[in-house]
């Protein structure tokens, strides 16, 4: 990748991580909200190694178990399996198009929240099933939705090319 | 197009995911006393930044609401502000906030909740107060409606709060006209609504519906008569005692501030929140 490439790349990366301290309290219901961190960490996924994705995966989980330390290692966890098979996913079945990224969005933000919540053995019964079947699809949803606006606006930064890796 | 998963899944991949799942493993297992430390660390140098940036942001987000507010109060367009239930219900909860600061008087620190992404927020909340304020471990934190929790961990700059969401949480509670006395833990879920059950209550004394739940100020870590919510059933009971369900009055995932208790408290601090603190709603 060349300097100039990275340099938009993790403009892009900087931008989402500081839209999930400074915009996402203002987005609604936090259950539902974007999570822009993990967003990014799925964006980074698209141009990373899956052995790079993992650590990142690690890396944005343990930031995020620094916050809620009830459920720490837990979301180092859930990330780290995340962006390995995001990243993983992405060699497979790598496509421009955004429903296909989409996608790949909503299955990431709904499985980090899954593993999260199993993980951490702070969930059952029927709070479990709102978890894992209302609020997770419907936070991987508005992820996957601003996800695609990202795509849309920076799309030529981002995506990677042919022949890279 | 495919660009080969056969091309990414290298060796070096695979041990580097499966080093970093043992490390998440690895500290999922980890004691409260040692990974509290790593926590407090993470948040005071890589997060610092972050929070700081939240924090200002909510301080944004703050000023915007009472800005709203002057200008509504000077302008005959008072209605048309009205109509925005947002802008009212956080000026409904920043001068609930006011009153309940003046009628405490002295001895508080107000923060910001700095709410995070992640399904586990409702059980701790980091807040924009630390040590640097006078915040202790322990120390009550409370919402214009009551209890939110205590404080769990404390740095310079911000604090964890157990809030009573959490698995670990009791406090000794009493009926308002101290005439029942109980111990009150989390009692799970029903539906989307969380509830605290009020358990070791003489199997002779009733506790009707409605009647609202105070701390009692036994075992010296929570003052008497900060409202922790309202009886609304009965969870179950035994040859000597019952269980009562309580619906608590501070909702975790929707409280924005709060303040911290920062010095012990001897008074009844009932007095101090509103009359109608506590009562359940419909």
């Amino acid at each position: 990748m060349r300097r100039g490439e990275s340099l938009r790349f993790g403009f892009v990366i900087a931008l989402l991580v500081g839209l999930q301290f400074s915009v996402r309290s203002r987005l609604g219901d936090e259950r539902v909200a974007p999570d822009f961190l993990l967003l990014a960490l799925l964006t980074y996924t698209i141009r990373a190694r899956p052995g790079q994705s993992a650590v990142a995966g690690f890396i944005v989980g343990l930031i995020g178990d620094a916050l809620t330390p009830a459920s720490f290692g837990a979301g180092a966890l859930a990330h780290t399996i995340v962006g390995y098979l995001s990243s993983w996913a992405k060699a497979v079945f790598f496509a421009e198009k955004l429903l296909v990224n989409g996608g790949l969005f909503f299955a990431g933000t709904w499985l980090r929240n899954a593993i999260l919540v199993l993980a951490s053995g702070k969930f059952s019964g029927s709070q479990l099933t709102w978890e894992l079947f209302v609020w997770s699809p419907l936070q991987g949803l508005t992820t996957a939705g601003a996800g695609i606006v990202m795509l849309v606006i920076f799309r030529q930064w981002v995506t990677v090319r042919v022949g890279e890796s | 197009m495919a660009l080969g998963a056969d091309r990414y899944a290298t060796r070096g991949d695979t041990f580097l995911f499966v080093v970093t799942l043992a490390l998440s493993l690895v500290a999922m297992s980890l004691p409260p006393g040692t990974r509290d430390p790593i926590a407090s660390s993470l948040r005071r140098t890589v997060l610092w930044p972050f929070l700081q940036l939240q924090s200002r942001s909510e301080q944004l987000r703050m000023s915007r609401a009472q800005f709203a507010e002057v200008e509504a109060q000077r302008d005959s367009a008072t209605l048309a502000a009205g109509e925005l239930s947002e802008v009212r219900a956080e000026n409904a909860r920043l001068r609930a906030m006011l009153g309940l600061g003046a009628r405490l008087g002295s001895g508080f620190v107000p923060a910001e909740v700095l709410h995070q992404a992640t399904a586990t927020d409702r059980f701790t909340v980091v807040i924009s107060a630390g040590s640097k304020r006078g915040v202790q471990l322990l120390a009550p934190v409370v919402a214009p409606d009551g209890l939110l929790g205590f404080v769990s961990t404390t740095e310079a700059a911000t604090s964890v709060v157990a809030t009573w969401a959490h698995p670990e949480f009791r406090a000794s509670g009493m009926a308002a006209d101290g005439s029942v006395y109980g111990i009150l833990e989390p009692h799970g879920s029903s539906g989307s609504v969380w509830l605290l059950e009020l358990s070791g209550v003489p199997y002779r004394q009733q506790v009707p519906v409605g009647t609202r739940i105070l701390t009692s100020g036994l075992g010296g870590v929570l003052p008497r008569g900060i409202p922790i919510g309202t009886v609304v059933g009965t969870a179950g009971e035994t040859e000597w005692d019952r269980t009562y369900l309580v619906r608590p009055a501070v909702p975790p995932g929707s409280v924005t501030h709060v303040m911290v208790l920062t010095s012990p408290r001897t008074d009844d601090l009932n007095g101090a929140f509103a009359p109608d603190t506590g009562k359940a709603e419909p």
